[in-house]
């Protein structure tokens, strides 16, 4: 009988290890991959340490450039090191500004309007912020002009905004604003259909028909604004060769993946910048999909047999990404099935991702995208391709060099063939595989006024009304990372900041044309250097502190001086005061 | 237990009295509980299924229909029989939101969860029953040191140390499979511990003792394969909650990594097609259910079936 108990025991095992024997067997693609995960997670850490030195190659501390007296901020010489583009910022008088560019921007007022440069009263700036980074009332609560202020910002729940009573313009249509989120398009629905919210951002692929069939529920398009790459950067192998990048972009039918994957009104990006946009779509197509040339190309390249890499992603529903899981499977599946690169997919938290893929530490391929923030080719081309970016590891000089010459030209004929140029050396060097413009919508509750689905994700919710309500729920896809947004670059925190904060300019509800907010207007001289900013009168923040010019110049100079203590954000990458402006700072040892 | 149970049982010619093994017993014991029976049958089908799903799937799990057929991403199921026109390519549980057949990659699911279920199981047992006899053997700061250490593990709720372990070892199959074979590892220990302590105690063994046997042999000659009856409802019935947990894991994306045909990671890709394409949320989940329910029937029947208190019962 122990002989039994033994057999049985025996025969258990057996079948264990017959089913164990199968498994890899015919799941080969898998078992092995799977097998290998673990020393390959093990040795991403020590990866990205060691190449941090190598992406970012000044080890010496940059030098501030800037002084600042209360009402000027200013540098004292272009060039020399200093590579931004305002040489000063200066308070006149109490209602007037003056910047003074290095050079001509004819998109000045486009970025002066973007939601990272809002004005923050001079006082605030002092007293919230400790040790280099600001403190959570500086993270949490920012106190502006705008026409809501925060109330209460429940962590991982809702954020809810008050009517602001000071507030200059039109006051809000409903007293209390709450934003929530869910990451889950089927979710933001439901919450939808039942009535627990007002409206929705990105709503699934699916459920365009679903919403539009409802006529509890009205849908809003937004045009597509954006673009969805597949990033590399080329500081790894074999990234590095650029036949490899070649091929990877003519292997990639990136037709199929718009087809299958994107909702109605997304299109095939022909180049990197959306055609809307003036001079985005210049110069050469994107390769055609041919998967034997793209093939051969990588033999050629010496990898005949394909490789093994990592396929990044953080899943965040976005208008240029819809269907992030589907999208990296397929293109894992095509990656597989054109060049044979086994590709392996590795989800990140969204933070984490935008912080690796932005300095460039990511050793595989990287699904990211850009939704833009003002409507200027400068947004696309320069943010991605300038030379301070190092997401896609070395820049180039034959793109940046044409991004610098162009952005000095107000005319967009006259800049014409200087984007050509650009978007030819793009396609040429492959720092990153354009893929899809993708198309997106809102969705509201039927009784909501004026439905926005702003080009540029910046609804401003002051002007809808959601029925006869006094509160109105908004759901987005995830929450704030934070709202001092001078220093977060996320739509999602942007968004929120745009109800409490304003700029000097502001876009058009629904639109990309800039309008005056805080400023009544901006006059730039005849060669565009010189902005003269006129301010808006007898206003007052939310904290009760009047508005006027020593405002402006605080906030530009704790935006941009990084010798200020005020200089203090949540992350400190500063992104947007850095590429849309340049940090008044110089490499250190010159 | 390790002699033979004399017991009365009628026959054509009356009642006679027959020499009949315990294993002998718990078989028909087993057979007779209905319940146990179906779970049997059903997981019968689903080895079945398992070993032979490169023949039977109608389609590869990781091929991309796009192009191949006219199918679009997330069909609903195409059946002829129920009336689906036969231009069409028959799909009988649909298509993923990859343009893959569902049904293929639910058949494969088979095989990699009947595996998930055995290898963490087998892992479990095999390490367990060593802790758990030597715990139950030696007794003493042996027995103290091993059983504080499974108490603190199963202090941890078991998904959630699952979790708190791949998040170390970094996603994958394999190690989801090594932590979910870590967190069930006490409750084999103390189930072994405790038969153990009574078998020991037991005339056979002081009689092995009293020849000279050494603790090697006492412990896995002599007690063990008498202590072994409640370890195996407790892995039959431990197989289905690994199943559950890997499922669980591979949801959350700690799992099984695409493309793998894993059913919680299938069913976690799609949980937003819920009202969409109800489909590619039902079928899996139908079978992690069929699956789990078959071996929890099964674990229940053989508990049953080895109990001797509910000999009269069956």
């Amino acid at each position: 009988m122990k002989k039994n108990l033994f057999s049985l025991l025996s025969a258990l095992v057996l079948v264990s290890l017959m089913l164990a024997a199968c498994g890899p067997a015919v799941t080969a693609t898998e078992a092995p991959a799977a097998a290998t995960e673990a020393p390959a997670a093990a040795t991403e850490a020590p990866a990205a340490a060691t190449e941090a030195p190598t992406a970012e190659p000044t080890a010496i501390p940059d030098v501030p450039v800037a002084t600042f007296d209360g009402t000027t901020l200013s540098v004292p010489e272009c060039g020399n090191g200093y590579t931004g583009l305002i040489k000063s910022v200066a308070a006149t008088d109490a209602s007037t500004v003056t910047f003074t560019l290095c050079r001509p921007d004819p998109a000045f007022l486009s970025k002066i309007a973007f939601s990272p440069f809002a004005i923050y009263s001079s006082d605030w700036l002092d007293s919230t912020y400790a040790n280099g980074t600001r403190n959570s009332e500086g993270l949490e609560k920012p106190v502006g002009t705008g026409p809501y202020m925060v109330s209460e910002w429940k962590r991982g729940e809702s954020v809810t905004f008050v009517k602001n009573p000071t507030f200059w313009g039109e006051p809000a249509k409903a007293d209390t604003l709450v934003f929530r989120w869910s990451s889950e398009s089927a979710a933001r629905l439901l919450e939808l259909q039942s009535g627990t919210v007002d409206g929705i951002d990105n709503i699934g692929p699916d459920d365009f028909a679903i919403v539009q069939a409802d006529s509890n529920l009205q849908i809003a398009i937004r045009p597509a604004l954006n673009i969805f790459y597949v990033g590399m950067t080329n500081t790894f192998k074999p990234f590095d060769n650029v036949k490899v990048r070649q091929a990877i972009a003519m292997g990639i039918d990136r037709q199929r993946i718009v087809d299958t994957f994107y909702p109605a009104g997304s299109e095939v990006a022909t180049h990197f910048t959306p055609c809307a946009i003036p001079n985005g779509c210049v110069g050469d197509k994107w390769y055609d999909f041919d998967a034997t040339a793209a093939k051969a190309l990588l033999a050629e390249a010496g990898f005949p047999d394909g490789f093994k890499t990592k396929l990044f992603y953080r899943d965040v529903v976005r208008g240029y990404l819809p269907q992030v899981g589907n999208v990296a499977q397929d293109i894992q599946a095509q990656l597989k099935a054109n060049l044979n690169i086994d590709a392996e997919i590795v989800v990140m938290e969204s933070g984490a991702f935008i912080e690796e893929s932005g300095a460039g530490r990511l050793d595989g391929l990287y699904l990211l995208g850009w939704g833009a923030d003002y409507p200027h080719i400068t947004n696309f081309l320069d943010y991605h391709f300038g030379e301070a970016n190092g997401q896609f590891g070395t820049t180039f000089p034959e793109i940046y060099n044409n991004l610098v010459e162009g952005a000095q030209i107000a005319d967009p004929a006259a800049a014409e063939p200087i984007y050509v140029e650009a978007n030819n050396k793009i396609r040429e060097l492959v720092p990153m595989i354009p893929i899809a413009h993708g198309g997106s919508a809102t969705a509201y509750r039927a009784d909501v006024t004026t439905p926005q689905a702003s080009p540029l994700t910046n609804e401003t919710f002051a002007v809808s009304a959601p029925g006869d309500r006094s509160v109105f729920v908004w759901m987005q896809n995830a929450e704030p990372i934070s709202m001092f947004c001078a220093d977060e670059s996320d739509g999602e925190s942007l968004r929120a900041c745009e109800q409490v904060m304003q700029s000097l300019y502001a876009y058009e509800v629904n639109g990309t044309a800039v309008e005056p907010a805080l400023a009544t207007s901006c006059e730039p001289n005849a060669d565009l250097t010189v902005y003269v900013c006129t301010l808006r009168q007898d206003i007052t923040f939310s904290d009760g502190s009047a508005f006027d010019s020593a405002d402006v110049v605080a906030t530009f100079n704790m935006g941009l001086n990084i010798a200020a203590p005020t200089h203090a954000g949540n992350t400190n990458l500063w992104e947007y005061y850095d590429y849309l402006w340049g940090l008044m700072k110089k490499p250190g040892g010159q | 237990m390790d002699q033979e149970i004399k017991i009365a049982t009628l026959d054509a010619e009356g009642i006679s009295l027959k020499s009949v093994s315990l294993w002998q017993v718990t078989w028909k014991r087993l057979f007779r509980r209905r319940s146990a029976v179906v779970g049997m049958i059903v997981l019968g089908i689903l080895v079945l299924i398992a070993l032979t799903a490169q023949w039977i799937a109608p389609y590869d799990p990781l091929k991309v229909l796009i192009g191949v057929e006219k199918v679009k991403q997330r069909q609903a199921p195409c059946i002829h029989l129920l009336g689906c026109p036969a231009d069409q390519p028959e799909h009988i549980v649909g298509i993923d939101g990859n343009v893959r057949d569902e049904f293929s990659r639910l058949l494969y699911g088979t095989r990699v969860s009947l595996w998930i279920g055995l290898s963490t199981v087998t892992f479990a047992i095999v390490i367990g029953t060593v802790l758990g006899a030597l715990s139950g053997y030696f007794g003493g700061w042996v027995d103290t040191v091993i059983m504080r250490v499974m108490d603190v593990l199963l202090a941890f709720p078991s998904l959630l140390l699952a979790i708190a372990i791949v998040t170390v070892l970094g996603p994958g199959l394999i190690n989801a499979l090594l932590a979910i074979g870590i967190v069930s590892i006490p409750s084999y220990a103390r189930v072994v511990r405790a038969s153990v302590l009574s078998v020991r105690e037991m005339d056979f063994v002081s009689a092995t003792r009293a020849l000279g046997g050494s603790d090697f042999q006492i412990l896995f000659g002599r007690i063990l394969p008498n202590a072994l009856t409640p370890l195996i409802v407790q892995g039959t019935l431990g197989i289905a909650t690994a199943i559950l947990d890997a499922a669980a894991l591979s949801f959350l994306g700690l799992g099984a990594q695409p493309p793998t045909p894993e059913w919680g990671a299938m069913l976690g890709s799609e949980r937003n097609q819920v009202f969409s394409a109800p489909h590619l949320v039902f079928y899996p989940g139908l079978a992690i259910m069929i699956t789990v329910l078959a071996f929890n029937l099964l674990g229940d029947g053989l508990r049953d079936a080895l109990d001797p208190r509910l000999a009269h019962g069956g």
